[in-house]
């Protein structure tokens, strides 16, 4: 086990490597820079390309860049925040982002579940149908178009909760009441995403030969159902919950902005129009990571959960 | 075998389908009776309901079907009438079952203790340890090495055989009175196929169990059944005693089975009999006797009008108008009767 997990952090690693060298070359590629504003004296330019070696051949550029990463220092923003480290920004606005993203699976899971439990207990009725168009309906409309609809008739009609984000610093009723529509926004894929999966995995569990066993070994149905189908049908599940909160944190890219609020999102497309070359690597990185982090965990995850592949594995 | 007393009488079992295709009667009048501590075989090939009688016995029909007409008695109770509330109650402790795949039977991530011991501990409320005592000696009678060890395994870690004998422990745990094997050999290996059936034959012996057995291999019937029950397209056609059925068949459908099937004397010079065309669409039943189409037997009145039951001897009745006093005077197929002269001779020489 230590000798599979040792091989997937050098796989990780190098895979790791060539994300950021895609980056940087990508990034250096666009044309412009962020001391682009004509109004600047040509003086004062050179002196700023030079202190930030960006003078210099693309190559030898990257081998400073390579050398600093390596110690996970990705240098101080040019632009959107100037002076303040990427590492600062980040420590900054991941909590922000995080706390929302969390909210949203704590919503998310017990939610999906409990819609895909009763889908495939009453198949083919009218609950599972009703389930069956919501479902297609989460999955099919993008997540702004949830989040504007929600903040226009939410927020603005009905006039319930705050259009955007309140600007409280600790998390109280005020933040809390205004994080709600963001947390719907970024719930509904990922439950209709749940869902779905709970109900096939059930029907097919709840058809299967154990539970037939089961039943006739003197269950009942709802004992059946919870000892045994519930069982199988959650042991893949929770290898798709993982993955849900790197697509819930991309999805965040665009909620964040919607909602103005103050994490991730915002600082990555700032970042990017203003040609902070420094600050977006940092920001892409720490996406890699936890994008790189998520395969892990869901791998070594089937060994946890999984008997088969936790004891079959030790021989 | 007359006195016995009957532990299980069907009666005029009649069970249809809801497809999209239309309605299905896979079972169409059945009746059989099962006496105490008897192993009654029910064979039939694919499709020919024998699944889904025993099913409507156990109560786990699936959801599109219809019980139509019918009657299960058991202990002078009406199975037919029973709400699923009445079938817990009886369901594992008055008759019980296992099934044909011990592969995907058993809870691929529950521990085998846990899943002989789960009835004993919902139903009856069975303390942990006494529990366990109970299963590891049930493991033991079932033949299982190790058996304290093997209690805290996985299904995954044993064999298809092993796993059969698990199922079958889990279905006698809670002592029931009638077992019903549906095809419990046809997923193992041959070797492993004539482990399982001296242990079903074992525990019948030791429990005064009675069994109903499905299967749709005549051989392994031979040697586990006292009665066989002959089904073709959700009838029974024919049943009688072993012997009857192997030495005196008298169902044209029985003789093809008999004659398809290979024994000692085969050899590759011989062609096995295979029964021509294929089983009638249950959709639309045939009107007259469902085997008429692939019987070159079969006479004008086959396709037009049910055969009723022939009375052949005591325990032996056949569905065929071929025993009506006035149908001409057909013998069994030559290399049946050839076969069935050799067994006869075989026997007695023993």
């Amino acid at each position: 086990m230590l000798r599979y997990i040792v091989q997937r952090l050098i796989a990780m690693a190098i895979t790791f490597f060539i994300i950021i060298s895609i980056s940087f070359f990508i990034l250096r590629l666009m044309p412009g820079s962020f001391a682009d504003d004509p109004t600047l004296p040509r003086e004062v330019v050179e002196q700023l390309e030079d202190k930030y070696h960006l003078n210099e051949p693309l190559i030898i550029q990257y081998g400073y860049f390579l050398k600093d990463a390596v110690k996970l220092d990705f240098g101080v923003s040019l632009k959107v925040e100037p002076k303040r480290t990427v590492g600062e920004i980040l420590a900054s606005k991941i909590p922000i982002t995080m706390q929302l993203n969390l909210f949203a699976m704590l919503f998310m899971i017990p939610i999906g579940i409990i819609l895909g439990i009763i889908a495939a207990i009453r198949k083919n009725r009218i609950s599972d149908h009703l389930i069956s168009v919501v479902v297609v309906l989460f999955i099919s409309v993008p997540s702004f178009v949830f989040a504007s609809g929600l903040q226009y008739i939410v927020a603005f009609k009905w006039n319930l909760l705050p259009t955007v984000l309140s600007k409280e610093q600790v998390l109280n009723w005020a933040r809390f009441k205004s994080m709600i529509l963001p947390i719907l926004a970024l719930s509904f894929s990922g439950i209709a995403t749940i869902t779905r999966y709970v109900r096939s995995e059930l029907c097919e569990a709840l058809n299967s030969e154990y539970m037939l066993l089961a039943k006739s070994k003197g269950l009942t149905q709802l004992q059946a159902t919870i000892r045994h189908a519930m069982r199988n049908s959650f042991v893949p599940l929770a290898n798709i919950i993982i993955p849900i909160f790197t697509s819930i944190l991309f999805g965040s890219l665009v909620i964040e902005k919607i909602f103005a609020i103050p994490g991730m999102g915002g600082v990555l497309i700032n970042a990017i129009n203003a040609k902070d070359h420094t600050l977006t690597i940092g920001l892409l990185c720490f996406y890699s990571v936890i994008s790189l982090m998520t395969v892990l965990i869901v791998d070594l995850s089937y060994g946890i959960i999984d008997p088969r592949i936790r004891i079959g594995g030790r021989k | 075998m007359k006195n016995q007393e009957k532990i299980l009488q069907v009666k005029d079992l009649y069970i249809t389908f809801n497809t999209f295709s239309g309605k299905v009667h896979a079972v169409r009048g059945v009746n059989f009776d099962l006496y105490k501590g008897e192993t009654l075989a029910i064979v039939g090939e694919s499709g020919s309901g024998k699944s889904v009688t025993t099913k409507t016995i156990m109560g786990i029909l699936a959801k599109n079907a219809n019980k139509e007409s019918g009657q299960i008695l058991y202990k002078d109770d009406d199975l037919m009438k029973y709400t699923e509330k009445n079938y817990n109650m009886i369901r594992g402790t008055e008759i019980s079952m296992i099934f044909q795949d011990p592969m995907s039977s058993l809870d691929p991530v529950m521990k085998i203790g846990k899943q002989i011991t789960e009835t004993l501990r919902l139903k009856y409320g069975v303390s942990k340890q006494e529990a366990k005592e109970k299963a590891i000696g049930l493991m033991k009678a079932v033949g299982i090495p190790e058996a304290e060890k093997r209690y805290n395994q996985y299904p995954f870690q044993f064999s298809g055989g092993m796993r059969q004998r698990i199922v079958i422990a889990i279905a006698l745990a809670c002592d029931p009175e009638i077992l019903i094997c549906d095809e419990p050999t046809t997923a193992l290996d041959v070797t492993i196929q004539a482990q399982i059936l001296e242990l079903i034959k074992d525990m019948q012996k030791n429990r005064d169990l009675s069994v109903i057995f499905i299967t749709h291999d005549l051989g392994v019937v031979a040697n586990v059944a006292d009665r066989i029950a002959v089904m073709y397209a959700g009838k029974i056609v024919e049943y009688g005693t072993t012997d009857e059925i192997f030495y005196n068949p008298k169902h044209p459908y029985t003789w093809s089975l008999l004659a398809s099937m290979p024994d000692m004397d085969t050899d590759d010079k011989d062609e096995l009999f295979a029964i021509a065309g294929a089983p009638p669409n249950m959709v639309h039943p045939p009107k007259g006797d469902a085997f008429a189409a692939r019987n070159k037997y079969a006479m004008r009145i086959d396709f037009e009008k049910q055969p009723p039951m022939y009375k052949v001897s005591d325990t032996h009745y056949a569905a065929t108008w071929l025993l009506h006093p006035d149908a001409p005077k057909v013998e069994m197929p030559k290399i049946l009767k050839k076969r069935i002269e050799r067994q006869k001779r075989r026997a007695g020489e023993k």
